[in-house]
């Protein structure tokens, strides 16, 4: 066998074995994504199963129907249908105006926050980020039943629930600076410069220059404000403390499974809800995925 | 076009680092002035207080006879050039160039016009339309000087801006800005840390050290007459010479006695030697390379040394010598002045004779380092 071959032989060796490699990984990772979307699907699955409402040990087809008539999975849009004529719109409505405001107000302070401490200099301002760092250490739920008093003290807790719920969210806010303000560190000083000499004022630098540079990160901060106060549900729970037209969709859709009886009811009219819960997120994810990852990613690489 | 002023100026940062100390300047109207030094000299520094990127710790500094101390650099009324370009990255070229007159809101046509002309004459008009990403770096330069171009704004201020070019591309470039500076007519400050840029760039130059002033004059005056050993070493390339050495009265002549050599002091720097009534002391003695001669064994003023380095430069060697002493010098020669044979015997560790002429030296103190003639 000439030199020529041989080579050629190794080549095709190392060529299959990679081939094989690869297979492996990719049967591991379709596994793995099988058992990640099993849940979703059988949520989809019994969100419209109509008989019967309960919990139930199969998925499509009972096994006890061949010896009891009557017993036979229906399927159909009843769910749906009961969830309208629930309180779920209600509660679909506080969860959408919180998160919408949370996720408006929320950019904003921290998007100005990162700004200023990318860019301005002043006394206390390294303190002052340790602070925060620390401070946000401490898990939230902490401060819950302080806050509980203080905001039904304010009028803003119970029947109040969604400005109260709005308040907790926003205020804490600014903590959340790091990953834009790491963004921010890389985008160049000069930048800002060049702009202020060219006549711009700092709000104009911020909106002209650096946010159009960190769309990335301006469309993660939206998105991760969305996303708290969308699934969010100790707080609100506590808060609402029971007042059914203050609660939110986790808040409200836990609540018909709180007793047995309640749940042999409800728990399929349960499912089509988180069906429509995770509706406007897919929507949000599937738009802005792009931005998301490279959000995420794109203020360390560039550095 | 404008006067800058600036009186007293002085930088304190944060941490005390004190990086400007009591700068005074004053610049004409229409004049080209360039602040060169090493780095961390503060020249950077002055530049950004005047542009208003730096807050001014004292002092004063002002445009056209008005103090600006607090204004913000938008209405300082100057335009700015930098080191890494600072194009907006997500904006063409056009937009780029077009940036400063949008916020002033200039009408459309005439930003069009204005941006049109800056092209045609930066040689960009076909590139007006690309983001800065797809330029070289000369190109984005170009971009930068448009943009800094169409503000007709009183002071022109750059900041190191060819440092980031290559070799070739910076002459090109250097030429450029002549051109541009005669198109412009209007005041110019530049900051460089290249002694070649000074010298060829300005119609007059500040040298600065540590924060001081070391020196301010025309390119002329900063080379032929340092008041200082700094200015002397740091203009004129390769480096002036220096050595420790004695200057001898003897009869009315002066004398210099580098490595065992006596080479009397000639023409007008003997004049004033004498107008200054100087008397023979200890000096650092001062000797540009192209000042510096092959000499023949017998001259009283040869100084015997040894090759060390022959580094041929094209049109002129630089030798790099040491005398018996232990005295590294370098030498520059013309080519043109040597036969094949003398080129030939220039190899690591031939021994050569040098001398320098008597009129083209300087003296410096060795405790103050200021130039005996010209120092203040």
């Amino acid at each position: 066998m000439s030199k020529q071959q041989n080579s050629m032989k190794q080549h095709m060796g190392m060529k299959a074995a990679s081939r094989i490699s690869n297979t492996v990984v990719y049967i591991i990772l379709v596994a793995m994504s099988v058992i990640w979307l099993i849940p979703f699907v059988c949520i989809v699955i019994q969100s419209f199963r109509i008989n019967p409402t309960g919990m139930t040990r199969y998925l499509l087809v009972n096994p006890e129907a061949a010896l009891k008539p009557g017993l036979e999975i229906r399927f159909g849009f009843d769910n749906y249908i009961r969830l309208w004529n629930s309180d779920f719109p209600r509660w679909y409505l506080n969860t959408f105006i919180i998160a919408l405001v949370v996720a408006v107000v929320q950019t904003v302070i921290v998007l100005c926050m990162s700004y200023t401490l990318s860019r301005f200099r002043f006394k206390l301002r390294k303190p002052m980020m340790q602070f925060m760092l620390i401070l946000g250490m401490f898990p939230g739920m902490l401060s819950m039943i302080i806050l509980y008093q203080v905001l039904k003290d304010l009028g803003l807790a119970l029947e109040n629930a969604v400005p109260g719920l709005i308040l907790v969210y926003v205020a804490s806010s600014g903590m959340g600076y790091y990953v834009s303000k790491g963004f921010f560190d890389t985008i160049p000083k000069s930048l800002d410069e060049a702009a202020r000499i060219d006549g711009a004022t700092r709000a104009q630098v911020l909106f002209k220059i650096i946010l159009p540079l960190a769309k990335p990160i301006v469309i993660y901060t939206i998105l991760t404000a969305f996303m708290g106060p969308w699934g969010d549900f100790v707080f609100a729970r506590y808060i609402s403390n029971g007042r059914i037209a203050a609660y939110n969709v986790a808040v409200g859709l836990q609540s018909w499974l709180a007793t047995d009886t309640m749940t042999g009811q409800n728990y399929t009219m349960f499912c089509a809800g988180g069906v429509i819960v995770a509706v406007p997120v897919v929507i949000l994810f599937m738009c802005l995925q792009r931005y998301y990852v490279e959000g995420v990613t794109g203020g360390a690489v560039k550095g | 076009m404008a006067s800058v002023k600036l009186t007293n100026v002085k930088k304190v940062y944060d941490n005390n680092v004190v990086a400007v100390h009591d700068f005074n300047l004053d610049i004409k109207d229409k004049e080209f002035v360039v602040f060169v030094g090493p780095s961390g000299c503060g020249k950077s520094t002055t530049l950004r207080m005047v542009a208003g990127l730096e807050e001014i710790s004292d002092g004063t500094v002002e445009i056209d006879g008005e103090v600006v101390n607090d204004l913000q650099p938008k209405d300082r009324n100057i335009a700015m050039v930098f080191q890494n370009y600072a194009l907006y990255p997500h904006m063409t070229v056009y937009d780029n160039i077009a940036f400063s007159l949008r916020l002033k809101k200039v009408p459309e046509d005439v930003i069009y016009a204005k941006v049109t002309n800056a092209a045609e004459i930066l040689g960009i008009t076909e590139y007006l339309m690309r983001k800065p990403r797809a330029l070289s770096g000369g190109q984005r330069q170009r971009v930068a000087i448009g943009r800094a171009m169409v503000r007709d704004s009183k002071v022109f201020l750059m900041d190191e801006p060819l440092s980031n070019l290559d070799a070739k591309l910076r002459n090109q470039m250097r030429a450029e800005i002549i051109l541009l500076r005669q198109r412009l007519d209007t005041t110019f400050i530049y900051v460089t840390h290249d002694q070649t840029e000074a010298m060829t760039l300005g119609d007059r130059i500040v040298i600065m050290k540590d924060g001081y002033i070391m020196q301010v004059g025309t390119p002329t005056e900063v080379f032929e007459m340092p008041h200082n050993l700094f200015v002397a070493e740091f203009i004129g390339a390769p480096k002036m010479n220096v050595v420790r050495t004695n200057l001898i009265k003897e009869g009315g002549k002066y004398f210099v006695t580098p490595c065992g050599a006596k080479i009397e002091v000639t023409g007008e720097k003997a004049n004033l030697l004498a107008d200054k009534g100087i008397d023979s002391r200890e000096i650092l003695l001062g000797a540009r390379p192209e000042h510096i001669v092959l000499a023949d064994e017998n001259d009283p003023g040869a100084m015997v040394c040894t090759l060390e380095v022959n580094e041929m430069m094209g049109s002129e060697l630089h030798l790099h010598v040491y005398t018996e002493d232990g005295t590294r010098w370098i030498v520059r020669i013309p080519t043109i002045d040597l036969s094949t044979e003398q080129r030939k015997a220039l190899v690591a560790g031939a021994k050569l004779y040098i001398t320098f002429e008597g009129k083209a030296m300087h003296f410096f103190d060795p405790e103050t380092e200021k130039n005996l003639i010209y120092g203040e």
